[in-house]
């Protein structure tokens, strides 16, 4: 009966129903609009981050890190990848070369991290297996072949084809210099990552440096990243922690960790600040319509209904308000989160800018189970709460005061 | 001396018949090239160079003593501008270092600079550590005869070894028939000009004929070059190798 009340209530002034529909439909929308385009943001950063050559796990010499010379690698490989049969069923890795080097050829030279690949196991670990725009990945034998990035292509004024003169320091402190011939040019999503990285065969940069069988790092992709922390623990525990470090994505990429802390944090006062906007519509439109109607409350306490059973008039209708707004403002945000999904926002014309971040050129939204969730419950107990105040507002109403009112 | 220019140019001769017989022409450009490099450089060389650098809206002059010892060992320092005096490279092999008196610190030179002008000049410092690789990682190849001044002048067009870590395309020499080398072009993998060394006004310098004014110039930029002056030049039969070490980079003055 109180519930049909609160519903009929409503409607009885539908202007100012519909204007505090709107603003509960457009805050739950935006709240689960753009906590969905920023939970894209920073998935994408860390999609890229984890594909950019860093995977869930790494593993190197200790040192290698502080200071990545070749003199830092892993001597005796085989102890490393006997270790990694712990790894959880499903797990992929792949062994590296990766040292600084100088690209030269006859007109520019500049300095690009060599990476030394495997080129069967890098393909499933890292972005660079299915980049490969122009020409041909690496094959199992490929003493020459080099595959750099579009950007450095353009940057060098060079072609498919043509040589590219490596140096680095060898192993014995020597410079090391070699020709390869670029055989594919690839596609990254920053351009940062297309004029760092030049993709050698493993085997020609262990050549190039004397290194023999050994490797500067293992890259280990996991089934899902939520098995990080445990296999990096087992890890450690297989290998001795004075030779060897075991380091996460989050230990790789401080500023990709640190960015999706804040944006935590960062969705939590969005949703925050939506509410309090709309908090005070409703509290205003509420105890509107509890003033307007002081004499019909004081005739239903006249009539002997209980204070509390007043209250639960008043948030029945505030309980309304918001559940339709929820609603429809769901359904929006839904709608709208499905409709950008196809294509993503491009933001290439400020992906400049966006770049130090490791952030993409088109941003896809995602949507997390938890940030509705946070959304819908902020709104709806907050709602009810700041409600409580023109309800108990009403209940206090003294019936003769009221009904002597004009 | 007489006599050996006399042989040489024998033996070119029999090289270049050689060359329109059979399809031996490899062996003989080769031979003709390493001859050039080995008359410009001698056994042992002591010299004093001035050298210009020369932009469109600027131009520095520096002076230079240098000794040279077979194919291996160099050692530069600057005399003059006093600002620069001391300032110093040695080579030995492939590798270099290099000596600045003012924070008095010799710094081998990492694979990165090894591609860096050497002293703002248009030569890198690769120029200077792999001289020698046009006759080893390049294959050489005689493409023409004509004839200056009443001498016969080759051109040897050199391609590099498939292998070979050398970032040119192509370089073309033109070695003159007493193993002058007149032009050295430098070519991109596109066949296009990406630099030039020339060497102008050949006179008798340390006993032989030699060109006094060495100019490296940039194919695609008018008016940027740097010129290499021969103040003085005397070739030795030898030199210590002692002299081409650490410590005498840090106190050139001692020579």
């Amino acid at each position: 009966m109180i519930l049909q009340m609160g519903w009929r209530n409503i409607w009885r002034n539908k202007r100012r129903t519909a204007v505090i529909l709107t603003a509960v439909i457009i805050g739950v929308w935006s709240m689960i609009f753009l906590g969905a385009l920023m939970r894209g943001f920073s998935d994408r950063m860390r999609q890229n981050g984890i594909a950019t050559l860093t995977g869930h796990l790494q593993v190197h010499r200790a040192g290698f890190r502080n200071d990545p010379v070749i003199e830092n690698r892993i001597t005796s490989p085989a102890a490393v990848l006997d270790a990694l049969e712990i790894l959880p069923e499903g797990a992929r890795w792949t062994p590296r070369i990766r040292v600084n080097a100088v690209a030269g050829n006859a007109r520019h030279s500049a300095g690009i991290t060599l990476v030394g690949i495997d080129p069967g196991r890098e393909a499933a670990v890292s972005f660079i297996g299915d980049a490969v725009r122009q020409g041909r990945y690496l094959q199992q034998e490929d003493p020459l072949g080099i595959v750099v990035g579009e950007a450095f292509v353009r940057k060098f004024e060079t072609r498919l084809g043509n040589k590219l003169v490596l140096m680095s320091q060898d192993a014995n402190g020597e410079i090391a210099s070699r020709a390869f011939r670029i055989v594919g040019i690839f596609d990254a999503e920053l351009e940062s990552t297309e004029k760092q990285f030049g993709f050698v065969h493993i085997a020609a940069s262990r050549k190039m440096l004397g290194v023999g069988d050994d490797i500067c790092e293992v890259a280990v992709l996991l089934p899902s990243h939520r098995q990080v922390e445990a296999a990096a623990e087992s890890l450690r525990q297989r290998l001795p922690e004075d030779t060897y470090t075991v380091e996460t994505w989050k230990d790789l990429l401080p500023i990709v960790r640190e960015t999706l802390e804040i944006y935590d944090v960062f969705i939590f006062i969005w949703f925050l600040a939506v509410f309090i906007a709309m908090g005070f519509g409703l509290v205003n439109t509420i105890l509107m319509a509890v003033f307007e109607r002081i004499r019909e409350f004081g005739l239903m306490r006249s009539l002997g209904m209980l204070p509390r059973l007043v209250v639960v008039e008043v948030l029945a209708e505030s309980f309304f308000l918001l559940v339709l707004g929820m609603a429809a403002g769901n359904l929006i945000g839904l709608l709208s989160v499905w409709a950008l999904s196809v294509n993503g926002i491009d933001l290439s014309a400020f992906s400049a800018g966006m770049e130090f971040a490791g952030m993409s050129r088109i941003i896809f939204p995602v949507l997390v189970a938890r940030d509705i969730f946070t959304a819908n419950a902020t709104v709806f107990l907050m709602g009810l709460a700041v409600s409580l105040y023109p309800a108990v507002k009403a209940a206090r109403i003294n019936p003769v005061e009221a009904m002597a009112r004009p | 001396m007489k006599l050996s220019r006399a042989f040489a140019a024998a033996m070119l001769a029999i090289g270049i018949f050689s060359w329109v017989c059979s399809a031996d022409e490899g062996k003989e450009a080769r031979t003709l090239v390493e001859a050039a490099v080995k008359y410009y450089r001698g056994d042992a060389s002591v010299s004093r160079v001035r050298m210009t650098i020369h932009r469109p809206d600027w131009e520095r002059e520096m002076t230079i003593k240098a000794w040279t010892l077979g194919k291996k060992y160099s050692l530069f320092y600057i005399t003059d501008p006093p600002k620069d005096e001391g300032n110093g490279t040695l080579k030995r092999g492939t590798d270099m270092w290099t000596y600045n008196p003012k924070v008095n610190r010799v710094i081998k030179l990492p694979p990165s600079m090894m591609s860096q002008a050497w002293m703002g000049s248009d030569f890198s410092n690769n120029d200077l550590a792999k001289s020698d690789s046009i006759i080893d990682d390049y294959d050489h190849r005689m493409v023409a005869e004509k004839s200056v001044d009443g001498k016969k002048v080759y051109v040897v067009e050199s391609m590099p070894k498939p292998m070979a870590p050398v970032i040119w395309g192509m370089q073309k020499l033109h070695i003159r028939e007493d193993h002058i080398m007149l032009r050295q072009e430098f070519y991109d993998e596109e066949m296009e000009l990406v630099k030039a060394m020339t060497g102008e006004q050949i006179e008798m310098l340390g006993g032989k004929k030699f060109p006094r004014i060495w100019r490296m110039q940039k194919a695609d930029v008018e008016g940027e070059y740097t010129q290499l002056e021969y103040l003085e030049l005397e070739f030795k039969e030898s030199l210590p190798q002692s002299l081409f070490t650490v410590s005498s980079l840090r106190n050139p003055g001692r020579m």
